[in-house]
């Protein structure tokens, strides 16, 4: 089922829109330079303006057909909003904030229990707005948008007014988001590791133009567009080693992975983040081998770009995304569905908090 | 202070509470009418409100006798309709002071919506609340430092109305002399001087706190907002 059908004509004088797509997800990316369009598409969707000529679905409802159709308003579109700056409302507390929609489960229902539990709201719950960092206004626009029982979320840069730690730490949240609770998303993203961890399906906007659509590091992997990005992963714990100083994380297939000590309890879910640049990849698995881990992997796709090459692994559902040259790709004789041993040191898997 | 004089006062912050009672729901939503609506006639329309702000009061108080005294359409309509006249009443006083303040209280009222993020409006419509729904849970409640401004500084207005009301209401005792209309007759009067003095002094004080008073209430709701 499509989560999204878009046809959109619009002319702003200066710039004119002219996008039509549709896409299965479950997360659909878009992706593109400022001022591409990726906003207004948005906008569009959630229903904050109308395009001159449009057809809009979400999840085969049609929302706006203009002109002349159907404009559903845009508290009947069932979408939740988030945007960068979390925009909450600050005559409310975080529990006014989260219980706001008129659709809100409540939050001792079942279901708004989980959403408070993923994005870790519970402590917050009676704190003012202002006292909260950024990354915690973050969590609470997530769970604002989600405990609205939305058909589609939708995100317009989410995470580029964090800093880095913080991003990483809310691309991890969307990513838990996206594994249990099954909301198709459409995120409007202008990071390649963002669209790469998150999206499953991928449009490239230029000019309020689409030019290229398909999975995302086939778009990202466009020539001159390929960045150094990060491996988000959550992961549980599966024991700590005290006196040596690693927490070893649960990986599928029985495998393990070394993290410097960390304070969670077995069994909790952690995030970590490992640098693409940071992984070394093998045939086999090496003798004599200082750092702790050497996981065996499957290639999933090889993408080159430029000078250098782009592996993804995968290891159960787990996806590693690793940085090479073109050299070592035909060295390894990487090809999908090979085997590779990807090493790498405790000390590179990251602890993202907020 | 004499018996009649504390009625005076008293009838001055009765008529201040009850103009600004009448004012304000049509405030709001010419505020916001102002402030989000985007036509040519928008400018038409806040000229037109404000016109009492710059208008001579005396002027502003011929046109409303025009409308509401025993001869005008409202007047005539009124007598009709109840058998009572508008004119040279308590109503009149309000009717007066209310118009005088009004301007006051739009602009403080439109300035403080302006001043609503529009992208707060959005995510509310997005998360399920109607137009009106969105006024009343974000939009009222995030203006609301400039509604009761607006309020306080239309009621602070009335207490110094003369000019619309002493043709409007004129001066009678009792029913339409405010201070402002009893100083005035006062001090045309031989030995009124002392009275005039105290009601002088009673204005100050009673302007100055309802003055201070908004200026409290708007630094709490800021310090609220921030």
């Amino acid at each position: 089922m499509s989560i999204v059908e878009l046809q959109i004509r619009h002319d702003f004088g200066r710039f004119a829109l002219d996008v039509k797509a549709s896409s299965e997800g479950p997360v659909l990316g878009i992706f593109g330079p400022s001022g591409s369009g990726k906003s207004t598409i948005l906008n569009a969707i959630a229903g904050f303006m109308h395009p001159q000529h449009a057809h809009l679905s979400i999840r085969t409802r049609t929302v706006c057909r203009t002109p002349g159709g159907t404009v559903v308003p845009p508290h009947r579109r069932e979408v939740g909003y988030v945007t960068q700056d979390a925009l909450l409302f600050p005559h409310l507390g975080v529990r006014g904030n989260l219980a706001f929609s008129p659709r809100c489960l409540g939050l001792d229902s079942l279901g708004g229990k989980r959403i408070l539990e993923v994005l870790r709201l519970g402590p917050l719950l009676e704190r003012p707005v202002q006292e909260l960092s950024g990354g915690e206004k973050q969590r609470v626009a997530l769970g604002r948008a989600l405990l609205s029982q939305p058909q589609l979320l939708l995100l317009d840069e989410p995470m580029s007014a964090l800093d880095a730690r913080l991003a990483r730490e809310v691309l991890a949240l969307l990513l838990e988001i996206k594994r249990t609770l099954q909301i198709p998303m459409l995120l409007v993203s202008h990071e390649e590791s963002e669209m790469a961890a998150l999206a499953d399906d991928c449009i490239l906007l230029e000019n309020g133009r689409v030019v290229a659509q398909g999975p995302p590091l086939q778009i990202l992997a466009r020539p001159g567009r390929l960045g150094g990005f990060d491996n988000i992963l959550r992961l549980e714990v599966a024991r700590h080693e005290a006196e040596r100083g690693i927490t070893w994380l649960a990986l599928p297939g029985q495998q393990q992975l070394a993290m410097p000590l960390a304070t969670a309890a077995v069994g909790q879910a952690v995030s970590v983040g490992i640098h693409a640049d940071e992984i070394i990849l093998c045939r086999q698995r090496p003798d004599g081998l200082s750092a702790r881990n050497a996981v065996r992997c499957l290639v999933d796709s090889v993408s080159e770009a430029g000078t250098d090459s782009l592996v993804r692994l995968k290891v159960g559902e787990v996806r590693l995304f690793v940085h090479v040259t073109h050299a070592a790709v035909e060295e390894l004789g990487l090809k999908p569905e090979g085997d590779v041993v990807a090493i790498i040191k405790s000390n590179s898997v990251v602890r993202l908090q907020v | 202070m004499t018996p009649a004089e504390l009625e005076i006062v008293w009838l001055t912050l009765r008529v201040g509470v009850l103009s600004v009672a009448m004012s304000l729901v049509p405030g709001v939503l010419l505020g916001w009418l102002l402030a989000r609506w985007n036509s040519p006639l928008r400018a038409l329309v806040q000229g037109l409100i404000m016109l009492p702000l710059v208008l001579p009061p005396v002027v502003t108080g011929y046109l409303l006798l025009k409308v509401f005294g025993v001869r005008g359409p409202v007047g005539m309509a009124f007598d009709a309709m109840f058998g009572e006249r508008i004119a040279f009443t308590t109503a009149a006083c309000v009717i007066a002071a209310s118009v005088v303040g009004f301007p006051l209280m739009v602009e403080s009222i439109r300035l403080s919506i302006l001043g609503v993020d529009r992208r707060l409006e959005q995510v509310s419509r997005s998360l399920g609340r109607g137009r009106l729904g969105t006024f009343a849970r974000v939009t009222l409640p995030l203006a609301l430092p400039g509604i009761v401004g607006g309020s306080v500084l239309s009621f602070a207005r009335s207490l110094g109305e003369f000019g619309a009301t002493i043709i409007l209401a004129g001066d009678i005792e009792g029913e339409t002399r405010t201070i402002p209309i009893a100083v005035y007759g006062a001090l045309n009067s031989v030995d009124g001087e002392a009275a005039a003095l105290r009601l002088v002094l009673v204005s100050i004080a009673v302007s100055l706190m309802s003055l201070l008073a908004a200026f409290a209430v708007m630094r709490r709701q800021r310090s609220q907002m921030a």
